[in-house]
Parts: C-alpha cells; structure tokens; sequence
C-alpha cells in the first residue's frame, strides 16, 4: 500500500524486472487472455440479458426446485437455509464495497450487521417497550443507523493505514455485542422475541412471512440483493468506483492523481455499513429473535472469508462466497462444527492457489487455468529459483 | 517568475527529522535537479512538495499562492504533478485506465484527449501496450507510464522522483531524453536523481541534499565542475 518501499515488484529488483518482462513478451506473444468478462462483454447484449433472465429465474425458483444432492435436507430445512445464504450472500455484497472496491479491511463488519438486527428488533418486538414502527419501515431505518455509525467510526480511522483500521474495526466489532450484553435496554441474552416482519396473508389468512417458512424471505432478500447489485454496478463504473479501485490498489497515487481519498474510504466504508445494516434487520426479520449471541468476531470473520473466497472486488464472486459461507455448515451439517477450521483451511488453499479468489476482480477461471498452465510449464521450464513472483492482473505484485 | 518556493522547510518522521530548514526555489520553465545519496531526504522532499507528508515547519509557495496547508489531492488540480518513487503504477489497471486516473481531477475532457495524445508522442510504446495491465509490463514501461501519468493532469510543475532506478542503461538515456523534451514543450520540472551525472547535465540549475540540508547549489554545469560534488556524487576523485 505504499509508494516509499521502492519498485512495485519482488522479491529483488532484477529479477523481477526480467520475470515481469518475460510475462510481458509471454501475453504479447498469446494475446489477451480471453477472460470470462471479456467474453461476457462481447456477447451481444440480448444473449446477455437472456443468461441473466435465465439465472435470476432459477434463483427465484430454488426454493421450489429443491434440487437433490445440492439441498440441505433432510438434515435442514432448504428454503429457511436458503433465506440465510441470500442473507449472507448480502452481507458478502456489502462487505465487497468495504473491502473490494476501496481495499479497507474491515473486522468488525458484524458490528453493522448487529445494529440493523437490534433496529428491527427494537422497533418491531412486542418486547421492546419503544415506539413501534411497521418491519418493512425497519429496513431503511436499519440502513440509515448502521450508515451513521459507519460515519462516526471512518472519520477518525480511515485517516490511519492498514493494520490500524483493521483492529479499530475489530475492536468495534465487539463493543455492540458487549454493549447489547451491558445496556438493559438490549437486553441482552433475553433478547427480543416475535421480530416483525412484511404484512400479508395468503388466501387461506395464514401469514405469509412465518419464521418457519423460508421460502418469501429468501424472494425478499433475493430481490434487495439483485436491487444492491444494480446500485452497486452503477457505482463501480462511476468515478467513485475508478476511485476505489485507485485506492486499493495504491492509496499514496490514488491521491496524488488528484483523488480525495479519505472522503472516498468514508463513502466506501458508510456504504457498505449500511448494506451490513440491511442484511441484519432481515436476518432478524426471518430469526424472529435477536440478542447478543449472533454477533461474535468470528461471525465478522467469516464474513470477510466470503469476499475473500468469493474473489475480492467482484460481486458475482462475493455472492457466491457469502452464499456458500452459510450453505457447508447446514448442507454438511456432520461437518458443521468444524466450520471455522474448514473455511480456515479453505482459505489458505484458496490464497495458494487462486490469491485473486474464486473469481478475482478482474481475471476469469478460464484466464486462471492458462495462467496456472503456463505456470506449471514454467515452473518445470524456466523460471529461476527465486522468481515466485505471482504476477496476476487485478492483484498487483506488491502486496 | 517563479513558481515554487520552499522556505525554511523541516519535516519529521516522527521525532526523526528528515529535512531541516530547507529552502530553494523553482523559477517558472526550468529543469531544477535535486541530486543526494540514498536516505538524503529527496523523496522526503518531494512527498512535502505534493502533499503527501505535511512539514513541520516552514511554508510552501506555488504560483504565488500559499500551499503549505492544502490538501495533496487539491495540489494536482492546482498544477502539481508526481511520478513517485517506484513508479506507482497502479498494477491491477490498464494502461489506458491508469493514463485516465492521470486526469481524474479535471472537467476539460477535450483538452485531456488532447494531453494524451501528446502522452502517446512521447512515449509511442505506451499507445501500443494500451490494454496491458500496468503491474505486467517491464520496469522501464512502467516508469515511461508513470510519467505519462503525470502529465496527464496538465501540470505547471512536474515531480520526477528517481525515474532512472532500477532501468537500463538504454531506458534511462530514454527517459532523461523525454524530460528534456517535456520540459521544452513548456513544463517545469524538478528532478530527484542519484544518478547525478546525467541529472546535473539536464538542470538549469541544481541542488545537493545531504542528510536533510541543501550543501551545494549552483547551475547544473557549476555543479558537475564542483570537486567535492565531483568526488561525492560523479565518482570521480
Ligand atoms: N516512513 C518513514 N518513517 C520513518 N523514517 C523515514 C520514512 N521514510 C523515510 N524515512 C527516513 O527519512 C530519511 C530520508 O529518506 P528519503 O526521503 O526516502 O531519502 P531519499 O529519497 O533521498 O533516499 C531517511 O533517513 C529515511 O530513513
Ligand atoms: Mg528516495
């Protein structure tokens, strides 16, 4: 992240020169690496939309597919794990502004996610002996707040680098889960029962958004994620979005090509709080019940794994890592307690193999699989015995 | 007229203090070398300029107008350009997309497509690689793109911090060339180097840093006539 340590290559100057020059002669002579995006953008733009109309509608559609082999059940019921995957996969999106787009490692994005689940709570709860507002009324309210706190926690620390912001953020992380367990009015362990939820029966006057059914709660995050997506696109393609990237790929130039960066990592950083604000007041929302014991670090941890396994700064990836941090435990449920040793050691073997992620920034999985072809065949060839210099597009060299 | 003027500049890491009362000046037009050995405080020096370390004490004043204070992302809109040390490329961008954060901070977008093609005169091998990712290409594109970078936010004065280090021989006779060439189509710039020969041989005028305090100044040529500039920095004895 810094300017002052000399070249951007390693591990010595030389022969980094001569590995990326021979990485530069190596893409000259193959041409561009057809990437999946840059296949995806010389599609014309109806067979686009078709794929897309084809995927939103079997997203719509899994919890009534019920697909076998990939279902939870028996050992879970499918359409309540699904609801929790399109939560986490929020979460994920989110948490991507944070750490993807802007480069901001941020522990303690449970923090945010907790806020909106006690904004829920608090106002909806027949527990709760505050004013009481209709649930849907919660969701922007769950944003706004978490929003607030993004503020009031980035002003002071995103004027610090790196390391600091990352235990700043853990710190906070814990302060709302101890704060929920001290302040009476959280009530801690208690909690809050009866969480609301959206209005309507069905045609037999049952409710719709019953706890135990999953199946209109995953429609409603599905739907907000798929609202988040847009917005999100919009702004990466924005100057914000140029900035970002800037920022994470080197803050000292981002700012000296005349980008405001610490008003940006605010933005990034309220940003994304507010999307972590949203995913809680649906969690909470589906749960039915919040206190103090759902949002632990190693909960903010595993958030950050899903971006990380997703491929930080791409949305896809981050969805599918979000989705897939809360689909192994319920679908594997023998395996279920061993979850953090799992995505621990799924982690590093990721980080090995695909440092970009499951679907880095900017490279596709048919780029990585030449990419880790040539490789191989240059680690059996020619590569000298120091150059492990990893030179993947979107990752930079000199992390 | 001139253009920049450091008066009695300290900075501090710190409690460590790199720079101590430094003060010189840029006149409009010139090419102004900055030569020093390794931890001289050069790089210190040229992060104080653009704003990415404030000074401890002292003023900086630009086009006439006090600068000391301002923010370093205001100096680009104001006409302050860096090359950093190391190049800075951003790696994970194209070089179009890193030439296109080059000129972030401006609104005149026909006078941009105007700069970058001035950028791609310079340096044709630039407009060649234009899809390449920055973090790919070999050191001496990465530094010929940093310093297209630079310029193209149009700027009045132009920071080149070590653009030689770590090149070739032949890439670094290039760029000396270029900054020449810049420098004749109307941009001011100031030049850190270690490798003082070729730096002195460009400079209208130059100074010598050691451990944070200017030593000598003159003229680019008084300067490599200097004996103790000679012995210390053109190994020579
Ligand atoms: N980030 C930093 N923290 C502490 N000391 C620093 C830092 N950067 C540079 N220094 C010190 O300041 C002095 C000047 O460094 P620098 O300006 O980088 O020198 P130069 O560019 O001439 O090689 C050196 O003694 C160096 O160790
Ligand atoms: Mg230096």
């Amino acid at each position: 992240m810094s300017t002052t340590d000399g070249p951007t290559l390693i591990p010595d100057d030389a022969s980094a020169q001569e590995i990326a020059d021979r990485e530069a002669r190596m893409r000259r002579r193959k041409g561009w690496f057809p990437g999946l995006s840059d296949k995806w953008n010389a599609l014309p733009r109806q067979t686009q939309w078709l794929i897309l109309i084809v995927v939103v509608v079997i997203a719509y559609l899994l919890p009534i597919l019920n697909p076998p082999l990939i279902t939870t059940e028996p050992g879970n019921n499918w359409q309540i794990a699904l609801a929790q995957m399109s939560v986490y996969a929020l979460v994920a999106v989110g948490l991507n502004v944070v750490v993807g787009y802007a480069g901001l490692l941020d522990l303690g994005y449970v923090a945010f996610f907790a806020l909106g689940s006690y904004t829920a709570a608090m106002f909806t709860s027949p527990d709760s002996p505050y004013v009481h507002i209709p649930y849907l009324w919660t969701l922007p309210l769950a944003m706004a707040v978490a929003m607030f706190f993004g503020v009031v926690l980035g002003v002071p620390t995103l004027r610090l680098r790196g390391d600091y912001l990352a235990i700043v953020t853990l710190g906070f992380g814990e302060i709302v889960r101890i704060l929920a367990t001290i302040i009476p009015a959280m009530k801690g362990q208690v909690g809050f029962q009866n969480v609301g939820h959206p209005p309507g029966t069905d045609s037999s006057g049952q409710t719709i958004f019953q706890n135990s059914n999953g199946t209109p709660w995953y429609w409603l995050t599905l739907t907000i994620i798929i609202l988040v997506l847009l917005a999100a696109g919009n702004l990466e393609r924005s100057r914000v979005g140029r900035a970002w990237i800037a920022i994470r790929e080197d803050e000292d130039a981002a700012e000296i090509m005349g980008v405001p960066t610490f008003k940006y990592k605010v933005w990034a950083f309220a940003i994304g709080a507010s999307v972590g604000g949203l995913s809680g007041a649906l969690f909470a929302g589906q749960v039915g019940f919040v206190n103090n014991q759902k949002f632990d670090i190693a909960t903010s941890i595993l958030f950050v794994a899903a971006v990380v396994m997703g491929g930080t700064g791409n949305k896809v990836g981050a969805i599918l890592g979000g989705a897939l941090v809360a689909y192994i435990p319920l679908r594997f449920t023998a395996i279920a307690e061993f979850k953090y040793l799992i995505f621990g050691a799924a982690l590093v073997v990721i980080m090995i193999f695909r440092p970009g992620g499951l679907l880095p920034a900017r490279q596709s999985l048919l780029a990585y699989g030449r990419l880790a072809y040539n490789k191989l065949k240059g680690a059996l060839g020619d590569i000298p015995a120091s150059g492990k210099v990893v030179l993947e597009p979107g990752k930079g060299a000199d992390k | 007229m001139t253009l920049l003027e450091l008066k009695n500049i300290s900075v501090h890491y710190g409690r460590i203090q790199a720079i101590s009362d430094m003060s010189f000046s840029v006149e409009e037009g010139e090419i102004v070398s900055l030569i020093g050995a390794n931890g001289a405080g050069k790089t210190t020096t040229m992060r104080t300029i653009s704003g990415l370390l404030a000074p401890s004490a002292g003023s900086i004043t630009f086009a006439g107008q006090d600068i000391t204070r301002m923010k370093a992302h205001i100096r680009v809109v104001q006409g302050i350009s860096q090359a950093p040390e190391g190049r800075g490329i951003f790696p994970g961008m194209t070089v179009e997309e890193n030439l296109d954060m080059g000129s972030y901070g401006r609104k005149d977008r026909t006078k941009v497509a105007e700069d970058l093609e001035r950028v791609f005169d310079l340096f044709p091998r630039l407009k060649e690689r234009i899809k390449q990712f920055g973090g790919t290409m070999s050191g001496g594109e990465q530094q010929m793109l940093a310093i297209g970078r630079a310029l193209m936010s149009n700027p009045k004065l132009l920071l080149l911090d070590e653009p030689s280090m770590g090149l070739a021989p032949q890439f670094i006779r290039q760029i000396f060339k270029i900054v020449t060439e810049i420098n004749n189509q109307g941009t001011t710039v100031l030049l850190v180097e270690q490798n003082a020969n070729q730096a002195l041989a460009r400079a209208h005028r130059a100074f010598v840093l050691e451990t944070g305090s200017i030593t000598h100044r003159g003229t680019g040529k008084e300067l490599l006539a200097n004996p103790a500039v000679k012995e210390a920095y053109l190994g020579v004895g």
